[in-house]
């Protein structure tokens, strides 16, 4: 298992909202945009007004992929990458991975649930949401 | 109003030596010796010796260092050195870093070139064993690679699952990319898929690697080195060779950019939305040149849905229509612009685009193995995250 550096000034957060299984996300004070990575600034806008909000779980399938190609021994294939855009914020997209084979459907809703991966570390996953 | 410098520029500079190594799958030597033959190729090429050499620019990625390429070369006058990148961005903004030394007097002939053995020692995305954590200062890693989100291909796999939700692409587009690109390095006996056809029915049946891209809708890994010299045009005229002049170069960044090197963009409003739009833009007012002057198009290849978006981004086509446009044969030999001639970095080698300049530069000289017959003018594009960049070239002006 590949684990993230979680001590980084700009993203360092999230992972530690993570750890309370809570999800958050970085926009701006100012005009509400979002910022994915997150940012310091906001690209849109230009305020040094960055703040992290609580995001409610749920979400769009944008995008996926399934992985057929082993890289990582820790990540065996099939797996299928998705890409999730919140419902709270457009402007933020993360990442999520299902194991196994998966059909899925872009524009599908999903659901954020939360994997402990080590003792400190803990990600925010993703997975079609239940009706 | 300033003068627009960008359009005094024009033809000022010229490619005026071309090298290359062989490309291959295990080179068995170090890029400072790879790198070091293409420069000296490239040097003698041009009728010019070291002594004339004064200025290097390299890509970032690169193992070599000047320093290192300068003693390889046994140069005695260095007074220009500078790098760009991210990877395949690179190339199209190494000639732009060439042509601004050249034309602000801080050189005045200058080295432009990319080693690597992306196959025998440095391959994109390998495991690199028992690690330290994922990310960190400001590569954003740590939000992608703990998800098994790893290599480019997972990336740019993405990217086409989208274009083919929101215009109808289709896998059999995409192969047609694959084809053209195939074809071409069949009629060009260096590339590394010279005696290798491809069928649809072939790239329709290979390997999946990260839906919906197959085994052949990904570049190439490969050893090898390239390398170019760009000097003044008013030069270029004394030389070996004739001159291929620059008319333009322009880098450009997507409507919505966010930070970090190719995973973060996953978070763009449109995923789709690269660089080459903006970049496209410029660079066709500052050539006073449009998509259907060009020739051919070398256009950066480390997957074909990378093809498709430029091909829409530098207007060969409208949005949304790159893949029936690629399977028109419109990108084939004897179609209105033949793509990566050569072969690219899909078929001929992966020298993570510089290759390509290589390839126009021959079908400007009209010495091409895959010659476009009476090529006067011609596109080489240059990545397409997280910037793009690119050159128009002309012959002979
Ligand atoms: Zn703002």
């Amino acid at each position: 298992m590949i684990l993230p550096f979680t001590e980084d000034r700009d993203t360092g957060p999230f992972f530690a909202a993570a750890r309370e299984n809570r999800l958050v996300y970085a926009a701006c004070e100012h005009c509400g945009r979002g910022s994915h990575p997150p940012a310091p600034f906001c690209s849109h806008c230009r305020e040094p007004r960055s703040a992290w909000q609580e995001a409610s779980g749920k979400g769009r399938l944008y995008s996926f992929t399934t992985v057929t190609h082993q890289i990582h021994p820790d990540y065996p294939a099939p797996y299928v990458l998705v890409v999730v855009t919140l419902d709270d914020n457009q402007d933020v997209r993360l990442i999520g991975r299902i194991d196994g084979d998966a059909a899925l459907e872009i524009g599908q809703p999903m659901e954020v649930w939360f994997e402990q991966v080590a003792d400190d570390v803990t990600l925010p996953q993703w997975r079609p949401a239940s009706a | 109003m300033m003068e627009d410098l960008a359009l005094a520029a024009r033809d000022k500079c010229a490619i005026v030596g071309i090298g290359k190594t062989e490309y291959s799958k295990d080179s068995g030597r170090s890029t400072l010796a790879l790198a070091t033959e293409a420069a000296r190729a490239a040097i003698a090429d041009a009728g010019l010796s070291p002594d004339d050499i004064d200025g290097i620019v390299r890509c970032d990625m690169d193992r070599t260092m000047p320093v290192s390429v300068a003693a390889g070369l046994g140069l005695r006058r260095l007074h220009f050195w500078g790098e760009t990148g991210p990877g395949g961005t690179a190339p199209s903004m190494m000639i732009g870093l060439a042509v601004a030394a050249v034309l602000s007097g801080q050189a005045k002939a200058v080295v432009v070139y990319r080693s690597l053995n992306g196959r025998s020692e440095d391959r994109f995305g390998s495991p690199s064993g028992p690690r330290a954590r994922a990310g960190g200062f400001g590569s954003y890693d740590e939000l992608y690679q703990p998800y098994g989100l790893l290599t480019p291909g997972q990336h740019f796999a993405m990217m086409a699952q989208r274009h083919m939700h929101e215009y109808g692409t289709k896998q059999e587009h995409l192969g047609a990319i694959a084809i053209a690109c195939r074809e071409a390095a069949n009629r060009t006996p260096h590339a590394q898929m010279h005696d290798k056809p491809l069928t649809m029915e072939a790239y329709l049946a290979s390997r999946p690697i990260s839906l919906p891209l197959r085994l052949f809708d990904f570049c190439l890994e490969s050893d090898g080195a390239c390398a170019v010299v760009v000097t003044t045009t008013e030069r270029a005229r004394d030389l070996a060779k004739p001159p291929v002049t620059i008319r333009a170069v322009a880098g450009g960044q997507p409507s919505d950019t966010r930070a970090g090197m190719m995973f973060p963009a996953l978070s763009r409003g449109d995923v789709t939305d690269i660089g080459g739009r903006q970049a496209a833009e410029e660079l066709w007012r500052r050539a006073g040149l449009g998509p259907q002057d060009m020739d051919f198009a070398q256009l950066y290849d480390c997957f074909t849905i990378s093809v498709l978006l430029q091909l829409e981004a530098f207007g060969f086509c409208r949005a949304g229509e790159g893949g029936p446009f690629a399977a028109s044969g419109a990108i084939a030999r004897g179609g209105s612009i033949p793509i990566n001639t050569a072969g690219g970095n899909m078929s001929e080698g992966y020298m993570h685009g510089l290759n390509h300049f290589y390839e126009a530069v021959r079908q400007l000289r009209g010495e091409a193995d895959n010659q476009v017959e009476g090529a006067q003018a011609g596109l080489v594009t240059s990545g397409l995250y997280p910037f793009g960049s690119a050159v128009v070239l002309g012959r002979n002006a």
